[in-house]
């Protein structure tokens, strides 16, 4: 296989031109965007910026169709089974906050259970607790090895109890490690459980193939895939999308209208009410078309190589705790300075312009398991180098310096 | 330990501060040596106990989180602080905060304006990292204290 060519790769990020002095390992908050996906945006708001679904004139169904045809292009993605079973929203969040509220007005009652897990981000937390304390849903939680991996013999144990949702991240966005999603869903599912997975992290590791996965619902945000920020997707199943209430009302999402009832549009429309982020879909649409240009083979092992040369340069540096695994981690490294608080160890990087995440990052319930403050997050790309990955290495060595001085 | 007792072990530190670190930072010929002072400042500052720092006295910067506690001599109308932070850097930065508002009057702390301070100590560029880091709210919680005439 040939090699990849990272800085064919890197050229195409304007980013990098405009700031050459700065190490960008901050990943999995957001990545840079390509050319093509400048210029997707740039090129609707010029040409053919228009709303929706609704104009009489010829420029609404020019925009329409390149809406519809990003939609096409998610599914393909995703290999959704239908191109109705792609929901836009403004992100991996919205979604999670539709399937919650959605699912808690239909499917869920008063003693039911749904099991998440320990490491999961905020986001798949707290929007299930807030109705699950209204409707007296109870919540269960995975607990996770001393490895820091999912209990799968805890998780059989909790899928015993018969819970009527699991909902769990493809891969951790503290630590980066690769949970087990095939296998958690066909346990999910043997169960009786709804399956949702957030693929928040995991949509830019892996094309997930929806049919053969077979998850209920799966959700992700565009701008960790190279996309523009402000638009997501919620995928799920035709059947379960129609049984979700709308968390959101009002626009295109509605059928008829009167005082005494409304009903509600087809799919995909009914869970997509007033005007959508357009450009944010056609964005969307262009990074995959553009992802899908490169060998996703060679990233992968691209980011394996980054991987191993910056572990095997954390381990010479001394007082440096690592507590992201380099085995099944999918480019995320999470990691402490000794005794000492993870924001002293970011505002010394961010002072060498190396550009990471300090903090809890949306992740307290496993923080407080973990018993620790924080952590220093560094989060690869296939656009980073190794030479990033070295000054970024010299800087931790100087800021392990500075605070052990 | 009481407040008075901290108060009484902080003030010579901010003294120190005032009249020596201030310049030496100010002095400082590269970005590492500001740092270490400000390591170094961050030592002097007495910590405030576990048992002292209770949830109300809790300053909440982006990433880590800060104590503030504070007394008013109302015969003198002179204010005084204590403070702790879980960041060395942070704890650093509001050391030299502390040692310039430690001990003025009502007028004085409601006048006081901390950009232009630090923009004195060349300490500018700390400040805009100022908003994840805590300092600007300490700084607010601090004026808060002053009360409204």
């Amino acid at each position: 296989m040939p090699v990849f060519d990272v800085q064919q790769f890197r050229q195409q990020f304007a980013f990098f031109q405009q700031q050459p002095d700065w190490v960008y390992l901050d990943n999995a908050a957001t990545m840079h965007k390509p050319q093509a996906v400048i210029d997707a945006v740039t090129q609707f708001y010029q040409q053919h910026n228009s709303n929706v679904h609704r104009g009489a004139h010829q420029l609404s169904q020019q925009a329409t169709a390149l809406f519809e045809h990003a939609r096409t292009t998610v599914a393909h993605y995703l290999n959704a089974a239908h191109s109705e079973e792609i929901i836009f929203t403004s992100g991996a969040t919205a979604a999670l906050n539709q399937i919650a509220f959605g699912l808690m007005h239909t499917e869920l009652k008063a003693g039911d259970r749904i099991l998440l897990t320990q490491l999961e981000h905020h986001a798949n937390i707290v929007p299930w607790q807030l109705h699950c304390q209204r409707h007296g849903v109870i919540i269960d939680v995975v607990p996770l090895t001393v490895e820091r991996q999912l209990d799968m013999l805890a998780y059989e144990d909790l899928l015993a109890l018969k819970p009527k949702v699991v909902s769990f991240s493809h891969i951790s966005n503290v630590l980066g490690h690769i949970q087990p999603v095939a296998q958690m869903v066909a346990l999910a599912k043997a169960a009786g459980a709804i399956t949702v997975v957030d693929g928040a992290q995991g949509i830019v590791y892996q094309q997930p193939d929806m049919q053969l996965l077979d998850c209920d619902f799966y959700v992700f945000s565009g701008h960790k895939l190279y996309g523009p920020t402000g638009i997501g997707v919620l995928y799920g199943k035709s059947a379960w999308l129609e049984r979700l209430t709308p968390i959101f009302a009002g626009g295109e999402m509605i059928d008829t209208v009167s005082f005494i009832n409304t009903t509600f549009n087809k799919l995909p429309f009914r869970l997509e009410a007033g005007t959508p982020n357009i450009a944010g879909a056609i964005g969307l649409s262009a990074a995959i078309n553009w992802l899908q240009k490169h060998n996703t083979e060679q990233i992968k092992n691209h980011k394996l190589l980054l991987l191993k040369d910056f572990y095997s340069g954390l381990n010479a540096i001394k007082a440096v705790d690592i507590l992201s695994q380099p085995v099944h981690n999918a480019g995320i490294v999470a990691l402490n300075v000794d005794g000492e608080h993870p924001s002293d160890v970011t505002a010394l990087l961010n002072q060498q312009q190396i550009a990471v995440r300090g903090g809890q990052h949306c992740a307290m319930p496993l923080f407080s398991h973990l018993a620790l403050p924080g952590a220093v997050r560094c989060s690869f790309a296939a656009y980073n180098t190794l030479d990033d990955v070295n000054r970024c290495l010299l800087a931790l060595e100087q800021a392990v310096e500075i605070l052990t001085a | 330990m009481t407040l008075e007792q901290l108060l009484a072990e902080t003030q010579p530190a901010l003294l120190q501060i005032k009249q020596q670190d201030l310049a030496d930072i100010s002095a400082a010929k590269d970005w590492q040596s500001k740092y270490r002072v400000l390591m170094q400042l961050a030592k002097k500052l007495p910590p405030v106990p576990e048992k002292m720092k209770q949830a109300h006295l809790l300053v909440k910067g982006c990433e880590s989180r800060a104590w503030l506690m504070h007394y008013h001599d109302k015969a003198q109308d002179k204010h005084f602080f204590v403070l702790d932070s879980e960041a060395r850097i942070v704890k650093g930065l509001m050391a030299i905060m502390l040692c310039l508002v430690n001990g003025m009057t009502s007028t004085e702390l409601a006048k006081f304006d901390l950009c232009h301070k630090f923009d004195q100590l060349n300490l500018k560029p700390y400040l805009s990292q100022s908003r994840g880091n805590g300092l600007t709210a300490m700084a607010e919680r601090i004026k808060a204290c002053c009360p409204v005439k």
